[in-house]
């Protein structure tokens, strides 16, 4: 089901464009599979529309402070 | 960025060494106090009367990756120009508060000669809900396509046959039918915030789209103690979320242990690390590692090695289990890394001279 607001829980969700994956994997030396996953079918991917294979950013909170996170999309 | 000398000093010194064994630090971390909790819940008199499962069952519970709490309760909050108006919160709890036929009805008398079913309702319970017999009777109408005539306090259904088999079964279903509110929200009660004076619900389901789109709720607060519904509703980084949130509130609030956040923090990454909600044991993260040594080391070993050995599996020993369970040298710390020389540099190595 789509959710219409932004819930408190919810950190931003982004899809990265491949030059920017393409730059991540070299500057941590490792593939897009052995990220965390998430589903295509999650809520949050289903509303960016993103596609089996490509990577989201996500921007989660600690505090004040902003730290990324990537999830790589994968078949349910 | 800006930062204080002092907060950089911390900052550097919170920082982890590679090679550190922050899992099993974190296990412990939460180990540790989870010995000294007690079992024995409180029980608060009055208002609040659904008590959720607290300490050691509920973390076991989170941890477990049950797919249905004990006790699911839903925290329904209401849009800010409402959120402090006491008569639109008490609406709003009558619009979720789950009522069956059951509830209001005196007695359900069937006749089986004239093939209707009569309910006669009790008064109390019905004007105690805010419904009237015309309410309910269009209710039932709706939910089971049957002709129903009101009389008072009176709801005759029509069930145009004169089966008995079929008028019992109907009137079973009856009983069961929700006459108001969201179907699955279970009892709803009011509460108010003790800051911020806020009124919010709280029922005992954990229902989360028919509440949603109940007009004047808050969808960007609204928060279930099921972690599932969460997940369901809101993907994995609110499940991770409401995980830690769940753990934190039962270790630190009820049972007054304080945990460093990290801990759990890496225990909700690793549990939702596949895009799905994974017990710790047996069925989710250690039955799925990838060493045969180190599964066959967890549980079920028989088990392991077998298919192991029947699929031809290969062991990669980059593990600290496997590497324990062989007697090599296990990948953490000092362990973590290796020498390597360069072959040039190999070269120009000289062979010393023993003196003896």
């Amino acid at each position: 089901m789509a959710v219409k607001r932004e819930h408190e829980l919810v950190p931003a969700h982004e899809i990265m464009s491949e030059n920017e994956v393409k730059k991540l994997m070299q500057e941590m030396g490792v593939q897009t599979y052995n990220l965390p996953k998430i589903l295509v079918t999650d809520p949050q991917a289903v509303k960016l529309g993103a596609k089996t294979g490509q990577i989201l950013k996500i921007h989660r909170k600690d505090g004040e402070n902003e730290y990324p996170y990537y999830r790589y999309v994968v078949e349910d | 960025m800006f930062m204080a000398k002092e907060d950089k000093k911390q900052d550097q010194a919170t920082q982890v060494a590679i090679g550190e064994a922050v899992g099993t630090v974190a296990a412990q971390s939460i180990g540790e106090p989870g010995t000294q909790m007690i079992l024995r819940t409180f029980h608060y008199a009055g208002i609040e009367s659904t008590i959720a499962t607290s300490g050691l069952p509920r973390i076991v519970e989170l941890v477990d990756a049950k797919k249905k709490p004990t006790t699911p309760l839903t925290y329904t909050y209401l849009n800010d120009n409402i959120k402090n108006n006491f008569e639109k919160a008490t609406d709003m709890t009558k619009r979720i508060n789950e009522v069956y036929l059951a509830d209001v009805a005196k007695r359900v008398v069937e006749s089986f000669s004239k093939g209707t079913i009569t309910i006669v309702l009790n008064r109390q319970e019905v004007e105690a809900n805010d419904l009237t017999a015309k309410q309910i009777a269009s209710k039932i109408e709706k939910a089971f396509n049957l002709d129903t005539t009101v009389e008072d306090r009176r709801i005759t259904v029509n069930v145009h046959t004169k089966d008995l088999r079929k008028i019992r079964s109907t009137t079973t279903k009856l009983y069961e039918s929700v006459v108001s509110g969201v179907e699955g929200a279970g009892k709803a009660v009011i509460r108010q915030d003790k800051k911020t004076q806020e009124f919010y619900v709280v029922s005992a389901g954990s229902a989360l789209e028919p509440i949603m789109e109940l007009e004047g709720v808050d969808k960007s607060r609204i928060y279930s103690n099921d972690i599932f519904a969460m997940y369901r509703v809101f993907g994995v980084e609110a499940a991770r979320n409401s995980l830690i949130k769940e753990l934190k509130q039962t270790l630190q609030e009820e049972q007054g242990i304080s945990i460093s956040d990290r801990h759990l923090m890496l225990l909700a990454d690793a549990m939702t690390m596949s895009g799905m909600i994974k017990s710790v044991g047996r069925h989710g993260l250690s039955g799925e590692k990838n060493s045969v040594f180190a599964r066959a080391a967890y549980e079920e070993t028989v088990k392991h090695l077998i298919n192991a050995a029947a699929f031809g599996e290969t062991d990669p020993m980059k593990g600290v289990t496997e590497n324990i369970l062989v007697g090599k040298q296990i990948p953490l710390g000092t362990g973590a890394v290796r020498l390597t020389v360069k072959k040039e540099d190999l070269a120009k190595l000289k062979p010393k001279k023993s003196k003896d």
